[in-house]
């Protein structure tokens, strides 16, 4: 097993020297995107949405990084066996190039994080519930793993996974309560008992931001999806990846 | 001792075929993007073993089955019946010059493809300047490698690859594209590794490489073996083709 995880590294390493590879503004870009996200819907929603939510750009700005570690790594999990046709010519644990994938998400994931961190300080609100995000983000990597596994060997053998879950991905963030409160909309809440990325976002948010004990529930249903997540995705993937060489 | 033994091994691939469609099975079709397709044997009962310190070589023309012959020892493909049975780490190199990443220094793709082929970060830090001088690339470490020629990747690959332990060697065409005092340079190395215990196949079109350096000759045909032997059978080959 140390291959695995020296070669996860070394791939995401690599995929992460690509990304930059030519850009002037480099690593810049990764502030960029959430944070002209969040400046733009901050000033949209502040005094219609967000009116009777506390601390409104924080609820905010955690959700956004949030579901654009999830976004970011699902929508190019879709296409990485496509990407590496090194598969054809060499025998190595496929599951590697998914792994790289989400670490090297999860390290652009740590600027956002900084950035939130930086706003936190700036409100105020800077505390040690911080830390507790870390055990978070472990089963919410474990989750976007199992996820990924799932999404990128279905891929190969349909390609319109693709297209499809570009769309998907975008209806999840409009259903999923980022830029307003899921409260008092009783089909909303109900669907999001569904939606994983609700549970993580809601468990932190209590925890980060409002210095509050989650609900038993809510803490339980982020263990359990990302445990489910990840042993359906390895299953599907194990049952797949033997075929992956002759499809792509 | 045998290294690899295939016995009555078999591959089919589902490939594309033209068919006669009515209209709304074309309609169907383009939309869809998806073709008719049928069965097709790549690789049709083959039965032969290597013992170690053989060199082996695999003749046929384009499409008999020698590329996927090499993916199904390696396990990149999967068989669909047979048995094959095999002793040692295998090594393949299908093409590994094409899996070099274009945007990468040469430095980063000896380490990445070092890690690809089950090398520890140390172990490719140990063999790095051996690596680098054994291609002739010494001028080129930090020049990334899409300004390459293709007889310099593909020297890269062969070199990567050559550094890596193994039981068994299997090369694609690895002769194809390097100058002669490389392929030259090359052989012997293959040659001096089989000495020492090692397996090695490789498919190439150079008869006279199998000639030289090969004790056991396949000629594949159409995903069957057409004739196995020894060097008499690369004479028969080139009377045919």
């Amino acid at each position: 097993m140390p291959n695995f995880w020296n070669l996860s590294f070394g791939l995401a390493k690599t995929e992460f020297k690509l990304r930059n590879e030519g850009s002037y503004l480099g690593i810049l870009w990764y502030l960029l995107n959430p944070l002209l996200t969040f400046l733009l819907l901050l000033l949209i929603f502040e005094d219609r949405l967000g009116k009777g939510i506390p601390k409104y750009p924080l609820y905010l700005l955690l959700g956004i990084i949030m579901f654009n570690f999830f976004q970011q790594a699902t929508q190019e999990s879709v296409r990485v066996i496509w990407r590496n046709s090194v598969i054809k010519s060499l025998n190595f644990p496929k599951e590697t190039l998914v792994m790289s994938n989400v670490l090297k998400i999860i390290f652009s994931h740590a600027f956002e994080l900084l950035l939130f961190i930086f706003v936190l300080i700036i409100y105020g609100n800077f505390n040690s519930g911080i830390l507790i995000y870390l055990i978070i983000l472990f089963f919410l990597f474990i989750f976007v793993y199992g996820f990924s596994l799932m999404l990128a060997s279905l891929s190969v053998y349909f390609v319109d996974l693709n297209n499809m879950w570009t769309f998907v991905s975008r209806l999840v963030w409009l259903g999923t309560p980022i830029f307003y409160a899921v409260e008092g909309q009783t089909r909303l809440g109900i669907l999001n008992l569904f939606n994983p990325m609700y549970y993580f976002i809601i468990v932190s948010r209590e925890i980060i931001i409002y210095s509050r004990i989650p609900e038993m529930w809510m803490i339980l249903g982020m263990m359990i999806y990302s445990f489910l997540f990840l042993i359906t995705g390895m299953f599907i993937f194990n049952k797949l990846k033997y075929k992956f060489a002759e499809l792509i | 001792m045998e290294r690899i033994i295939l016995d009555n091994v078999s591959k089919k691939f589902w490939i594309g075929v033209k068919k006669n469609q009515n209209s709304l099975q074309q309609i169907i079709s383009l939309i869809s993007g998806r073709e008719p397709k049928k069965n097709f044997f790549a690789l049709k009962e083959v039965s032969f073993s290597v013992h170690e310190k053989e060199i082996v070589g695999i003749i046929g023309k384009n499409g008999s089955g020698k590329s996927t012959l090499m993916r199904i020892i390696s396990r990149i493909y999967k068989k669909d019946s047979g048995k094959i049975f095999s002793r040692g780490k295998i090594l393949p190199m299908i093409g590994l010059y094409l899996a070099l990443k274009p945007r990468l220094t040469m430095k980063d793709n000896i380490f990445l493809t070092g890690l690809l082929v089950g090398m520890s970060r140390n172990e490719i830090k140990m063999k790095y300047k051996s690596i680098v001088e054994y291609a002739g690339l010494g001028n080129f470490e930090d020049t990334k490698i899409y300004q390459f020629s293709e007889g310099m990747k593909q020297r890269l690959a062969f070199s990567i690859a050559i550094h890596t332990d193994s039981d068994i060697y299997l090369l694609d065409e690895v002769f194809e594209v390097g100058d002669e005092d490389f392929k030259k340079k090359s052989a012997e190395t293959l040659r001096k590794k089989a000495e020492k215990g090692v397996s090695i196949i490789f498919v190439t079109h150079d008869l006279e490489m199998i000639k030289k350096y090969c004790n056991k000759v396949i000629w594949l045909e159409k995903g069957k073996i057409k004739k196995i032997g020894g060097k008499e059978v690369v004479e028969e080959y080139g009377k045919e083709s």
